[in-house]
Order: C-alpha cells, then structure tokens, then sequence
C-alpha cells in the first residue's frame, strides 16, 4: 500500500494526540484511509482523513495527555518560588529596598490609575451615549474663532422642528437659583436644580425609582426628584405623588412630585437634586424664543445610523437663518461622550481638555513604576557577582537557559506579587484621602473580577518589567569562566546603571521644580492687589421678603452700627455671572465684539467695595435719581471703549441706554488667576429681579461675632421664611486657591514618593558599589588616602548620575511648566533660581542618603579589608 | 447497578467489543457498526468511547499486531472484563423486564 497520506494531518493528530493513545489511533486512521480510497478514490478519502483527525481534536482525548506534563511543570515551579524565597530571606536589606519600593511606586501608580479609570468611565452608562450629543457655538469674533456651549433657549424645539434626523433635543438649564422647599414643617434652600425639557429623562439614562420616564416632567406643575433629595424633604414617607411649594424671590409655588430619580452616579458631569419642566417657566410668562440669549446647554439625541458630518452641514446655518444679529454664528454637534475630557476648544479647532491633565497623570504612574523597577533592575545587575557561581553550577548540572531565565523571572515575579499585595492594602488605607484630594469619589471594587484581573496582570507585568532585563543578563554567564574564578565584567552595565539611575533622577528633578513653580505661582497670586477690600465684607443672599423689606433693613443696619455700608449686586463679583458682546457706543467698530462682564449694583458700591473712583463718582440715587440708568466703567472696559472724556457719554445695553457716570481702578473680578476683563458695572434698580445678593460692609469696631449675631436677627425679623445665610468675600476670595492647593498637595505627595523610591535604590546600589571596591579603599588607606578623600572619592561616583540628570532634565522641565503656566492669565515668571534651588536640594537629599554608608567604609580599617584573599 | 448506567452508545461499543473477542479495536468496532446498522459513526466517538468504558472498569485493552494496511501501526485490541459482561447482561433483563410490561399487540401495517 503506498498510497500518499496527507502528512500535515497526522502531523496535527501527533502533535495534540496524548503519547501513548497515539499509535492505535493513527493506526486506525490509516487503515481507515485505505479503505476510504478503495470505496470512494483518492482525493475524497484524503479529505476524509483530513475530517477524521479534526474530529480526535476533542476533550476526551486531549484532556488525557495533560496530567503528566503539567505536574512537572507545576514541581519546578514550585521549587523556582521556593529558591526565590529562601534568597529573599537570606537577603533581607535587600529585599526590602526591591519590595518597599516596588510598593511605593504601585501604590502611586494604582491610586493614579483608579483615578484615570474613573475620568475615562464618565457619562459612558448612557445606553444610547454614542447618538447623544451637545450643541456648540462657533462664531468669529475679532479675528478669532470662539467655541462655547451656552445656546439659545429656542434652539432645542427648533431643532426638533426643522430636521428630521433628530430624535429629540431638550434644552438644560442649571442657573443656580435660589428656591426654597416647603413639605409640612420642612425647609429646605437648594440652588441645585436644573430647568430643562420632559425628555431629558429618556435621552439619559438616569433611572426613575418611580414614575413614568416618558410623562413625569409634562405637566408645567410637576417635578422630580433625587432619591437622596426626597429623603431629606420628605423623610421615610413616600414622595411620589405628594406637593412640594417652592418659593422664588418672594413667590410661591405648588409642584407635584411626579418622579423619584435614582441618585446621579459620581461618574457624570451632570450634577443636580431636582428637574422642573420649562413649560413651568412658560406657563408665567412669555416663551424665551430670543436667539442672542445663550443661557442654556442644548442637548441632542439623533435617530439611528444618522451621518453627523452631514447633518452637521445641515444645522450650521440655523442661527443665521433665525437671527439677523447673529450672521456669524454656527451651531455644531459634539459628541457626550468627548463632554468630559475634550472640551477645551482653541480658534475653533479642539484642542484637547481635560485629557492633557490626564495623559500627564498616566505619564506619572508610568514613571513612579519604571523608578520602581529601575531599583530592581540596577540591584539585580550590580549583585550579578554574588549570583554568578549559583548560575554556572546551575547550568553545569544541566539547567536549560529557558529554566534559568524562568527562575530569575519567578524571583521577581515574587517581588511584584508582595510589593502588589502591600500596595492593594496602602491603596485601601489611603484612598478616602485621596478621594477628598482630588474630589473623586473612587473605589477599590473588590468584588468585580476584572479588577483581579487587572491588579494580577499588573504586577506580573511589573515583575517582568523589572525582573525581564536581570533574568537574561544572569542567565547568560558562561560558567567555565566563572568556575574558573573570572570576575563577571561590568563595564558596560555601569553605563545601563548610570543611565537608569540619571531617568530616575531626572524624573524627580521634574517633580521637584513643578512642586516649586506651582508654589511660587498660589504666592505670587495670593500677593496680588485685588483692588478691593476683603475684611469685613459679607454677603448674603437676596431671598424672600427680604426684596420687598430692603429700604427698613439696610436702614436698620446702617442705624444699629452693624454696617458701614450696604449695596445691592447682581452676584457676587467673585462669580462670573453675565457677559455681553453686544454693548453700543459711539464710535465703535462694528465689528468689534469684546466681552464685558456684566454687572449691576445700587448704591455707593466703591464705598461697600472699598474701590478706588478715578473720575467722576460713585451711584448715589438719594441725590442723583437718573444714577438708576447710570454706568460706572473699569480701566480696561474705557481703554476699549476709547472715551476721551467718558462721563456723559451713552452706552446702550439690552436696548436700553445708559449713561457713564464715572470710572473706576481695575478690581479682581471672579478670579485672581484670570487678566482683568472690561467690566461695566450697572445701576439697575429699574430693572424688574436685578439683585441676587447683598453685600454688607461690617462695622469694624464690633467684633465678628457680635457683627454676626445681630445681621442674624436682622435676618430672621425681615425675612423669617428664610434659614440665615452668609458668605464672607475673603472666604470666597481663598477658595479659588483651593484647585491650585490640591495640585500642590498631589504633586507634593508624588515628589516625595519618586524621591523616597530613588533615594531607596541609590542607597541599595552605593552599598554594593563600595562592598565591590572594599579592597580599593583599603589600599588607599594604607597608601596615606585620608577618610575625607575617599568620602569624596565614593560620594563623586555615586553622585555624578544625578548631575547629569539635572542638567539634561532641567529644559524639560522649563517647557513643561512654561506650558502649565501659560494656563494663567496671570503668571509669575520662571527663573534660573528655581532650578539651581531644585538641584540643590536633590543633590543635598543623595548626600544624605549615602552619607552613612561611605562614612563607615573610608572610616573601616584596612586590615580587615585586606587580609583575607 | 443504581449508581453504573451505560447510555445507548456505550452499550452498543460494548456489545460489540464482546462480540467480536480478538478482532476488537476502534477501527474494526466503527466499521462493524456501520456495516451491521447502516449507521454512521465517527472514528473519534467510537475511541472516546472506549477509553471511557476502560476508565470505568468494563473493558480492558492490550496492544495487538500491526499490519501493512495500518502503515505497521500497532492495533489496541479489547476485551470485555467480568464487570462489563454483568453490566451487559444486567441492562439486557431489565430491557426485557420493561418490554414485558407492553402489552403485546401486533404492528399494523397502516
């Protein structure tokens, strides 16, 4: 029989047949084959055999070769992790450098980690998130494309109207109003509500609890709440279905509960306790339907399968063809899922966001790891002498590279596994202060099995890492050699060594000086003038009856010595709280569309504010009725206005003309960070709901408290539906600090970390750097060298990698924190001086670290050293 | 008895090793029942088969002769242990226990 056997296919039955099943089975598969070609001819039979062998491929076969394999490989590798163990106790210095700083930088890297996790998880739980979107302004304003993401109130039923495509479009109000909850004998004040359209409920998949997602919000009077929100209104009984009167400067109103929301997951940027439908706003007066009012978010839903490059072409034009003001402007979708990370727009083009933040937070963890495992790797090489006999005996007996580089691999496979555990535990302990760090509310999920996953191939990712490069370099000794008694070469492992060594130490030269600038940045503008006077300064809100009682409580405040001065504001000028572009004057370019901040107030605000009157006066409508339609400019709003003689001259506003009464030294407004913007500042007390807040100028000669006490009762007399609030303006001034305190305090944190794990391996490495050269000093000594010389000799070598590493980190440096403070309007500079002071202080902390060890080893006495060969 | 159970493949593998005695290997076994049944078996069934019924002590293999037609490959020849013939013949009196409890009518031919 000489028929040709298709040779590929019993290849395959040899390859996974277990060994001692195999010859009956090719046996019979064969004689099958055979007997294939008589009946049905060649080709058709070796198609067969072909068939038959894929067949033997099942789990009653295979399954019956696996015992005998696996059990030696599971023996070895137990004996692998058995030896790794031993050398680790045998070496405990050791193993505590490689394990403690393996820990550290896990532990950095996992919290930063969880964190990116976190900021990547945002609002994807929307089941339809890939068809939602948010509609975007682009307009072209003073040779500059601007992108923002306030729209029209009309644009969201005009959308749904106009293009088929959209599934439904709702507009989404957050403004921060002040309303007043009343259930029974409960009160409560929240500004956390959001005005927006009945289907915001089935665009989003925010659950109800009760109540019907596609009707709850479509009676004008109907509202829906958290579930949290409803607990602390209602207490245990039930909401659903029970009225709430919500009151607003002075108005009250009856709402139904018609929904309970689920409480928002903290991975979303939508934040708010309650949804009141729009058609309530409607319902008491007119419809906003002015298309220059950018005063909410819209967002979108599109049907199935929509091409968004073309719809976009469509929507573009929408303002253009509703408004005639607004020839310039675009309307562009962008997707919710890119909301979070991706929405910083530069001229119109995206420019990234949020993401730059994060990428840098990656690039952290990354490094705190490779600084970890660089500890590893350096340690590892520069004890190669020590392990070098137990490698050439090793492989005389037999051993395989492939199984020395295994056990090497399990050495620090064992390293990670520990350095993992005690990080999974650092990481439980630290993360709720993490979490108030960076106000994140992130969790250890140990219940979720991905997450075991993730954390095991972390640190087996970690152990090969850093146990990759040692486990080649050890196994690679020739042990004629070295049984000869050779000593392993290390000239060009010095190099890899000082490379490592200057990464590391370049990273937290990196760290230190951010740590320095973002220092330098909150003091320098901490000590920024800010134009007004803090101290003294409170504000409160203008709720209630306190709106119709105004004239009687500033009267009384101003009589019973509580204040010195009192004045009306539109929000306080800490907030941003209204910009307009369209401000008139005499003699402006029409195409110019510079901002001014918006702003009104009644009377004396220089005095309450303690700003400074360049020309012309303050408002004081006691004497001067018409102040009421007057205008007080900043320095930069008359700059741009270009008045030669600005009192008198008329600025229309809103379709209303206003008169300049005076101007006044440019003041801090909202933020400190920020340059100062033109600002005119309002008299508007004939505007109808103007005045948000007022602002009191405490008396000085009483004390706070007592100031307090009596604006209390004050309170409680004119206004007694309200709870008593109050804000000091430097409490308030000082928050805006506190962004920059947390990056501070995290860059802080991470600093030491890097530092802490670098100096571990530095000190790790000068020990067996001085134990290799112990004869070397020796000599020295007896040849006259003195302790100084050799402290010097030993502290150069070890130190010569950290200054390479400040000179070739410091430009980094320079363009990465050149690039961060370019984020400030106003910025201190950056100067020599900072990197000079970084690289002291590191240099100073090596020192340190070394110190003791080459101390005893230029102090130890010769003989000891010496004697033995 | 209770606790053994053989299901319908197994028990026709078996038959068969018992039947054919010293021509009893996988090969032979899957070609007898494709011959005497007209019906189709896979090689591969035929050898889980077996291996599973050695694994629970009804059969026991020796390795046989090879031939040319096998390409010299040995053959693993079956045979049925005292364990499997009790099995057999017990699974057979209960077939007919049960077969006696019909009522005997006739097939009609319809």
């Amino acid at each position: 029989m000489s028929n040709p056997k298709p040779a590929s296919a019993l290849r395959f039955l040899k390859w996974f047949c277990p060994e001692h099943l195999h010859e009956e089975i090719e046996g019979d598969l064969i004689q099958k084959f055979h007997r294939d070609v008589q009946a049905y001819g060649e080709r058709k039979a070796k198609r067969r055999l072909t068939w038959n062998v894929i067949r033997f491929f099942r789990p009653g076969i295979i399954l019956r070769n696996q015992t005998k394999l696996s059990l030696t490989a599971f023996y070895m590798i137990t004996n692998y992790f058995k030896v790794a163990s031993r050398i680790m106790i045998r070496n405990k210095a050791y193993s505590f450098i490689n394990i403690s700083g393996l820990a550290l930088g896990m532990t950095g890297a996992i919290l930063l980690f969880l964190w990116i996790a976190h900021e990547f998880s945002y609002e994807q739980f929307h089941a339809d998130k890939h068809r939602i979107y948010k509609a975007w302004n682009r307009a072209l304003e003073n040779g500059q494309v601007n992108c923002w993401d306030t729209t029209p109130r009309i644009l969201a039923p005009t959308l749904e109207e106009e293009f088929s495509p959209v599934e439904a479009a709702i507009s989404y109000a957050r403004w921060d109003s002040k309303h007043l909850f009343t259930v029974g004998e409960t009160r409560l004040l929240k500004t956390s509500g959001v005005f927006t359209d009945p289907a915001l409920l089935t665009i989003f998949s925010f659950p109800l609890l009760e109540g019907n997602p596609a009707k709850a919000l479509e009676s004008p009077n109907s509202i829906v709440l958290t579930e949290s929100f409803a607990r602390q209104l209602f207490g245990s009984r039930e909401a659903f279905g029970e009225a709430v009167t919500v009151s607003q400067s002075g108005h009250s109103f009856e709402f139904t509960v018609s929904g309970i929301l689920k409480d928002l997951p903290s991975n979303t940027d939508f934040n708010f306790e309650y949804l009141i439908p729009f058609s309530f706003l409607e319902s008491l007066g007119e419809k906003n339907t002015f298309w220059g009012n950018n005063s909410v978010a819209t967002f979108v839903k599109m049907k199935e399968g929509t091409d968004l490059i073309s719809f976009d072409e469509q929507v573009k034009g929408i303002v253009k063809k509703h408004y005639a003001d607004g020839q310039h402007i675009e309307i562009f979708l962008y997707p919710l899922t890119k909301m979070r990370l991706y929405s910083r727009f530069e001229n119109g083009v995206q420019a990234g966001g949020r993401i730059e933040i994060i990428r840098m937070l990656g690039i952290l963890g990354v490094c705190l790891i490779a600084i970890a495992c660089i500890n590893f790797i350096n340690l590892s090489t520069a004890r190669a002498q020590r392990r070098s006999k137990e490698v050439a005996v090793r492989k005389v007996t037999g051993a395989f590279r492939h199984s020395l580089v295994m056990q090497f691999l399990c050495e620090s496979a064992l390293v990670a596994l520990g350095a993992g555990v005690l990080s999974l535990f650092a990481v439980y302990l630290v993360l709720p202060f993490f979490n108030v760090l960076v106000q994140q509310q992130l969790v250890l999920d140990f219940g979720n099995i991905t997450f075991w996953a993730a954390a095991l191939g972390f640190v087996l990712l970690t152990g090969l890492l850093a146990g990759g490069y040692p486990a080649l370099y050890l196994s690679s000794f020739r042990p004629v050699g070295i049984l000869k008694g050779a000593l392993v070469s290390s000239a060009n492992r010095n190099t890899l060594r000082t490379l490592l060594v200057v990464f590391q130490f370049g990273f937290a030269v990196m760290l230190i000086i951010s740590v320095i600038v973002v220092r330098k940045q909150i003091d320098f503008v901490q000590n920024r003038e800010s134009g007004y006077v803090k101290d003294n300064l409170v504000y409160i809100p203008l709720t209630g009856d306190l709106g119709k009682n105004y004239p009687t409580f500033k009267n009384e405040l101003l009589q019973a010595g509580i204040a010195v001065s009192v004045t009306k504001t539109s929000a306080p000028i800490t907030e941003q709280w209204s910009s307009t572009g369209g401000i008139q004057w005499s003699g402006k370019n029409p195409e110019d569309r510079t901002d001014f901040e918006r702003i009104y107030m009644d009377d004396h605000p220089s005095a309450t504010f303690g700003l400074t009157i360049l020309k012309g006066r303050d408002f004081d409508l006691q004497q001067f009725a018409n102040d009421s339609t007057g205008v007080l400019l900043n320095e930069t709003a008359l700059k741009v206005m270009g008045f030669e003689n600005p009192i008198g001259e008329i600025i229309k506003d809103n379709r209303m003309e206003w008169h300049v009464i005076g101007v006044m030294k440019d003041f801090v407004f909202t933020s400190p960070f920020q340059k100062i913007e033109p600002i005119v500042l309002f008299g508007g007390t004939k505007l109808r709901n103007a005045f948000n807040e007022i602002y009191i100028k405490l008396n000085p000669e009483n004390t706070v408290q007592e100031n307090l006490a009596m604006l209390s009762g004050l309170s409680k007399k004119y206004n007694p539906d309200y709870p008593f609030e109050y804000h000091f303006a430097d409490v308030e001034y000082a928050r805006k600090f506190a962004n920059l305190e947390a990056t501070l305090t995290i860059t802080t944190v991470f600093t030491s970390i890097a530092i802490f794990i670098a100096c571990l391996g530095l000190l790790g490495l000068s020990t067996y750097l001085i134990e290799a050269r112990v004869k070397e000093i020796g000599i020295r000594k007896v040849l006259g060298g003195s302790v100084l010389s050799i402290m010097k000799l030993l502290s150069m070598s070890s130190l010569k990698p950290i200054f390479i590493a400040i000179i070739v980190f410091s430009p980094a440096t320079w363009f990465a924190m050149n690039w961060w403070l370019n984020s400030f309007a106003y910025r201190v500079s950056l100067s020599t001086w900072t990197f000079f002071m970084a690289g002291i202080v590191l240099i100073a902390v090596a020192l340190i670290t070394i110190s003791i060890q080459t101390y005893r080893a230029a102090n130890a006495n010769p003989v000891d050293s010496l004697r033995n060969e | 008895m209770a606790k053994d159970y053989l299901g319908e493949f197994e028990e026709l593998v078996l038959t068969m090793v018992a039947a054919l005695q010293e021509d009893a290997y996988g090969a032979a076994i899957a070609e007898e029942i494709e011959t005497r049944l007209k019906r189709e078996v896979n090689l591969s069934a035929v050898h889980v088969t077996l291996y599973r019924l050695e694994d629970k002590g009804y059969l026991k293999s020796k390795m046989g002769g090879g031939t040319q037609e096998r390409g010299g490959r040995r053959k693993r020849i079956y045979t049925i242990t005292n364990a499997g013939l009790a099995m057999l013949k017990a699974m057979k009196e209960a077939r007919l226990d049960l077969w006696k409890l019909v009522p005997q009518l006739k097939i009609v031919s319809v």
